[in-house]
């Protein structure tokens, strides 16, 4: 799906990210965790091609700044971290933003139903005629989610989401109705990477495990190669006990 | 109602509106057609009659048709040039006068008044012709890319610095015009004098046709872009993860909007608040979709100012009240209304 190698991106002599190499396969779920300023949402946005590195980024197996913006945008999205407060529009326009790749002037039938199946999953769909600026936060989060999710409702195989911390301000139930939704997408042949601070969500969810510290891979794999006690202490210089999880037998961390 | 059915229809009940309050204003001025209305000697000229007095006729279609037709291509252009301004800067404050962009049109015209005659032989006669439009042009074209330089940085806009560089760019602007003035002879003094007020008294046929030129081109690329500059509102990453070439629509927003503001400032002086006022009326119907703001911005703006120009020309009359006394008298209140409801959020 998507693979790059030794990706280094510095601002101002500082190095962000340092010789990172990145390789995903098609229907994967790759959760990139790590303490705060370990580089984890820089790597999402080089990985994006928001910000150009010098490596080349293979995006199915083409170099990803050859792509033309308008046709990749129907293969990947992103979801920002720092979404925009003030949008003074109604949430169904904000989500129908998603659907802007696909039509001209006049959303079609298709677009409209994708809309609405992703403010249903989403659970906005009773928000869609309120106005996106007097919502919560968690609430405009769920409408981020429902926009990029329906950018990629479409024919084509193979897609890849971006997500960078896509829980924040969301309690616990849409915190796990996100995570499924991510899950579902990925079962399809579809990819995503996402920048998680949850260590046990992600290791229940995620099929890879990235963790980063400093810039740098401190480790890549499975959730149980990667969840060790020792790589959690060194990555977060917190002590923390690994046992298994009851029901799912995935690693559960905890802290302290 | 389906959105776009919906915009169909306010599109056409307000171009009915416009015709409506052209025929209006037709028939208002000080001239008396010896018994007629202004409607038959305009039907007189259309079918060419023979019969119909020069004056009639240069009244009529000369002096208050073509005047009228300016006013819909100037307010217009002005009211679109305002909302893709704001597209652009992600603000409902930004337009033309507020960031400096018609001092910067202003001013360079005054320059091609008051020195081009100094070199005006030297230039091609279709350069010579266009000198005060071309200056106007590239005017607004420096004061935009400056005032987007200083004030935005990866992507984001800051509101603040928009606004003070808009306020350097004015004052540097107000004082050599000044200056201009103070060197300027008795005939170039009239001609700046009315840059400086502002005022569609001097509308020719000639002129209607190069602004409909322009009007066409800029249309052409600026209408279809609704979609575009809603995305904006998420940033200008997550636009270009839409799929839309934002570095491409900045360039034409910048381009063309300075292309609009120049010709209009060229034509008709600095006729301020037009691009401040049509958006705000439409964001309290549309909010900011610009899918409907762009489009019923362009049939707004002619409404507004071709009621500004007939009141201004005929409430004093014979006498003439200049027109951006009348916008700016509007156009006031509402950029206070904006800073007030503004603050809250800052």
């Amino acid at each position: 799906m998507i693979k790059a190698q030794q990706i280094s991106y510095k601002h101002k002599e500082f190095h962000i990210l340092d010789a990172v190499d990145v390789s995903l396969g098609y229907g994967e779920f790759l959760a990139i965790v790590g303490p705060n300023g370990a580089g984890k949402s820089s790597l999402l946005s080089v990985l994006a091609n928001e910000v150009k590195s010098k490596q080349e980024i293979l995006f199915k197996d083409k170099n990803i700044s050859d792509w033309h913006v308008q046709e990749l945008s129907k293969h990947k999205a992103k979801f920002s971290q720092h979404n925009s407060n003030d949008i003074p529009l109604e949430v169904k326009d904000v989500v129908m933003m998603g659907r802007y790749p696909y039509f001209d002037a006049q959303p079609r039938q298709e677009d409209h139903e994708a809309m609405n199946n992703m403010m249903y999953e989403t659970d906005v769909y009773h928000l869609k005629d309120r106005e996106y600026n007097t919502l919560s936060g968690g609430e405009k989060q769920r409408v981020h989610l429902s926009r990029v999710m329906a950018q990629l409702q479409n024919e084509i195989e193979k897609k890849l989401v971006f997500l960078d911390e896509p829980l924040n301000n969301l309690d616990i139930k849409h915190q796990y109705k996100a995570l499924e939704i991510i899950k579902k997408f990925t079962e399809n042949s579809n990819s995503a990477i996402v920048v998680l601070h949850d260590l046990n969500l992600a290791a229940q969810f995620a099929d890879k495990i990235l963790l980063m510290k400093s810039g740098k891979v401190a480790a890549y794999g499975t959730p149980t190669e990667v969840f060790t006690a020792e790589n959690i202490s060194k990555a977060y210089n917190f002590p923390c006990t690994i046992c298994d999880h009851p029901i799912t037998n995935n690693p559960m961390i905890i802290f302290g | 109602m389906k959105a776009q059915s919906k915009l169909y229809f306010y599109i056409t009940i307000s171009t009915i509106l416009l015709a409506i309050i052209a025929v209006w204003s037709l028939n208002t001025g000080v001239y008396d057609f010896g018994g007629k209305s202004a409607f038959e000697v305009l039907r007189k000229v259309i079918q060419g009659d023979e019969s119909l007095s020069l004056s009639d006729k240069y009244v009529v279609w000369d002096v208050r048709a073509s005047r009228i037709i300016m006013a819909i291509l100037v307010g217009s252009m002005l009211a679109v040039s305002g909302t893709t301004l704001q597209g652009l800067f992600k603000n409902p404050l930004a337009t033309g006068e507020a960031i400096g962009l018609t001092s910067g049109a202003t001013l360079l015209a005054a320059i091609a008044i008051v020195l081009g005659g100094y070199f005006k032989q030297y230039l091609p006669e279709m350069v010579q012709f266009s000198l005060t439009g071309i200056s106007a042009f590239i005017g607004a074209l420096l004061a935009m890319m400056l005032v987007y330089r200083i004030s935005t940085s990866s992507g984001k806009t800051n509101v603040v610095m928009m606004l003070l560089s808009g306020v350097a760019i004015t004052s540097i602007g107000f004082s050599i015009t000044g200056f201009l003035i103070y060197i300027s002879k008795d005939e170039q003094l009239r001609d700046l004098t009315f840059w400086n007020m502002g005022s569609l008294a001097g509308a020719t046929w000639t002129k209607n046709i190069v602004l409909s030129g322009v009007i066409l081109i800029a249309y052409s690329i600026l209408l279809p872009k609704g979609k575009a500059l809603n995305a904006m509102l998420l940033g200008e990453k997550d636009a270009e993860h839409l799929g839309i070439n934002v570095e491409k629509l900045k360039k034409q927003i910048v381009i063309i909007t300075s292309l609009m503001i120049g010709t209009c400032v060229a034509f008709s002086g600095t006729i301020g608040f037009v691009g401040l006022i049509v958006p705000y009326i439409l964001r309290l119907l549309f909010k900011s979709n610009y899918t409907f703001i762009l489009p019923l911005s362009a049939v707004l703006g002619s409404i507004l100012l071709l009621i500004a120009d007939t009141i201004s020309r005929s409430i004093v009359a014979p006498s003439e009240l200049p027109i951006g006394i009348l916008t700016s008298l509007i156009g006031g209140p509402i950029f206070i209304a904006i800073l007030i409801k503004f603050k809250k959020s800052l």
